[in-house]
């Protein structure tokens, strides 16, 4: 009797593992350099000093906040989409759990970079830690910079060790099959150290099952409240079009929103790249198509609630904001995002034949664009027009700030394609045990009815 | 006493592997002289006859959380009365806000306890295991079971893909 024929469905998916793709190195190459221009931009602007930037008064928060809340909420298509589809049983998630939570940590550590960006000198960030300074003064926790901190460092945490947990039985499937083929290679030693001993014994099974169903509860609230708490950082002011109570669910929802973007993108293109049509087939598509006009309807609602409230208070100050977006100076990218974070998405994938990969991946990549515009017009929209009136400003970002906004991108693509290349981007264990699952229901007998028991 | 030998057995099918393991518990062979290996998570389905494997995870995720929340409490009322700003006369150490570092104390306390309480029941990490013999099968979907040599009956891997007497454990 021969071992189960897994290695042959697994072979695409571990060729950039074990193997060498022209392809990803080039991808990796090239995304390094966009990342450079990233610390080259930062440099520049250490070594120049904050003015390189054009933000100015009144627009004290420009391109880095906007990127500081794009690239958080872009984190919120890994660890919070995965685990809700875990704690809900979800068994098409199995394909889609490791690629998300990638997009998480990675999305995390450059939405965190930002705010180290705009301090303008990052050396002096240790003032948020909780550690006193040399006046004995602590960092005050009443301020919501200091909730941020808090929030994003739980939340990379808890993303971090829920990306590493599922990560440890697919990292000793490799170990044991380097040190089977290639005992003294340097990535049988790799795999070895970051299984950390795991031999997938019956308690050691029942302890990582135990610790991912509870990570997974914990993760959720945890997402929630990060974003929840950026969000906070602007409707704790009294600025116009900020200052609402339902800026945290609608910075929430955003998030996913977004999330569930770019999750799609990176699939789409991950299928297409590796050739994993197998794990990446057209029902994951179809479902992440559904979840993704659900959240196109909840966004929308929220947009237009904030949006009515506003119009029908007829508050002066607010009401400027209202109409520079709707029919003033950013009216073509206000209509441009409702195009795309609304029209488009449900035009599309309100059908069968919309949700299919490429025509998904495309709708998540407009919904990106417009959830940076959205960012974009929270920011800058409101801080333009402030209360006082004779502080009106404009804003326009210089090379350096559109460099670190290049750069953000193509560090995370980076990330991404050096990942792909040092562990298997579809879990492997999950779908194994899908498999197994599906199996035994198959092989199981027909249920026993009420009819039968009569 | 000397250290024991151990006869390992690969099965391709879980079914096959639970027909092993009770014709081991119909030796008498105990669960604590069984090992099941696997490179997905069988539960109770295949599972040593004898006590079941158990978790301490959930309750010390409940517990580290109020650790976690009890310091992160501690640590904003204790700073902000050490050196206190001034306020306007409202409250030093106001409730909402101090709720936001709370609970973001409480979850991490919760997430460390939780992944630390997994690696100490796993026994992890340990560097230096050695390998088994059929780690390879393993790795392709197989399900190793180890008996101690000296409570091995005859005919127990009947259906197995491989056995192998080792000195490896």
């Amino acid at each position: 009797m021969a071992a189960p024929a897994n290695t042959a469905k697994e072979a695409a998916l571990l060729r950039p593992i074990t193997g060498v793709r022209p392809g990803l190195i080039l991808g990796s190459l090239v995304t390094g350099a966009l990342a450079g221009l990233l610390f080259f931009s930062w440099g520049y602007q250490i070594k120049n000093d904050i003015g390189v930037a054009g933000i100015n008064r009144p627009v004290f928060w420009g391109f880095y906040i906007t990127n500081f809340v794009f690239w958080i909420g872009i984190s919120h298509a890994g660890t919070l989409i995965s685990a809700i589809l875990r704690v809900t049983s979800a068994e098409w998630r199995r394909p889609v759990t490791r690629c998300a939570e990638a997009i998480t940590v990675f999305a995390l550590t450059i939405g965190g970079l930002f705010p180290l960006i705009h301090l303008g000198r990052p050396w002096l960030f240790w003032f948020m830690i909780p550690f006193p300074n040399s006046r004995g003064l602590w960092p005050n926790f009443r301020s919501p910079l200091v909730w941020d901190m808090m929030a994003i460092g739980t939340y990379l945490t808890g993303s971090v060790l829920y990306l590493l947990l599922p990560l440890l039985p697919d990292m000793a499937i490799l170990r044991d099959r380097a040190m089977a083929e290639t005992p003294a290679s340097l990535k049988a030693r790799l795999f070895s150290f970051m299984a950390l001993g795991w031999r997938g014994t019956t308690q050691q099974w029942h302890s990582l099952e135990a610790g991912i169903k509870v990570m997974a509860v914990i993760i959720i609230p945890v997402a929630v409240s990060v974003h929840t708490i950026v969000s906070w950082d602007f409707s704790m002011t009294l600025a116009p079009m900020w200052h609402s109570t339902i800026f945290g669910p609608y910075f929430v929802v955003g998030a996913i929103y977004s999330g569930i973007g770019v999750l799609m993108v990176a699939m789409y293109l991950l299928r297409r790249g590796l050739g994993l049509q197998e794990y990446l087939n057209d029902k994951v598509f179809n479902n992440l198509g559904l979840l993704f006009v659900a959240f196109t309807v909840i966004w929308t609602y929220f947009t237009a609630a904030e949006h009515i409230t506003v119009w029908y208070g007829h508050e002066p100050s607010e009401m400027a904001v209202f109409w520079e977006r709707v029919s003033g100076d950013y009216a073509l990218v206000f209509w441009g995002m409702i195009l795309v974070n609304t029209v488009i998405p449900l035009a599309v994938l309100s059908f069968r034949w919309g949700r299919k990969p490429f025509a998904t991946a495309v709708v998540g990549f407009g919904v990106l664009i417009g959830m940076w515009i959205e960012r974009f017009l929270i920011v800058v929209g409101t801080l333009r027009l402030p209360r006082m009136e004779f502080t009106v400003g404009t804003y326009s970002p210089s090379w350096v700030e559109l460099g670190i906004l290049v750069g953000s991108f193509g560090m995370f693509a980076m990330l991404y394609f050096l990942f792909v290349q040092f562990a298997p981007i579809v879990s492997l264990w999950e779908v194994r045990e899908g498999d197994h699952i599906a199996g035994s229901a198959a092989a199981s007998p027909e249920p026993v009815t009420e009819e039968a028991v009569r | 006493m000397t250290d024991p030998g151990w006869t390992h057995a690969a099965f391709a099918k879980p079914s096959d592997a639970q027909d092993a393991l009770e014709r081991l518990a119909e030796a008498g062979v105990a669960a604590s002289e069984i090992e099941v290996r696997s490179s997905i998570p069988l539960g109770h389905e295949v599972c040593p006859v004898g006590p079941q494997v158990h978790s301490r995870v959930p309750l010390m995720a409940v517990l580290g959380g109020l650790m976690g929340g009890t310091i992160a409490i501690l640590l904003v009322t204790l700073t902000s009365r050490a050196y206190p700003l001034p306020t306007g006369g409202m409250p030093i150490v106001p409730l909402p806000t101090a709720g936001v570092i709370t609970f973001e104390g409480l979850a991490l306390g919760a997430i460390l306890c939780t992944v630390a309480t997994v690696f100490f029941e796993c026994r992890l990490p340990r560097l230096d295991v050695p390998a088994g013999p059929f780690d390879r099968m393993l790795a392709d979907g197989s399900i190793v079971i180890a008996v101690r040599s000296d409570r091995v009956p005859s005919q127990w891997a009947a259906k197995a893909t491989a056995t192998a007497p080792t000195e490896s454990q």
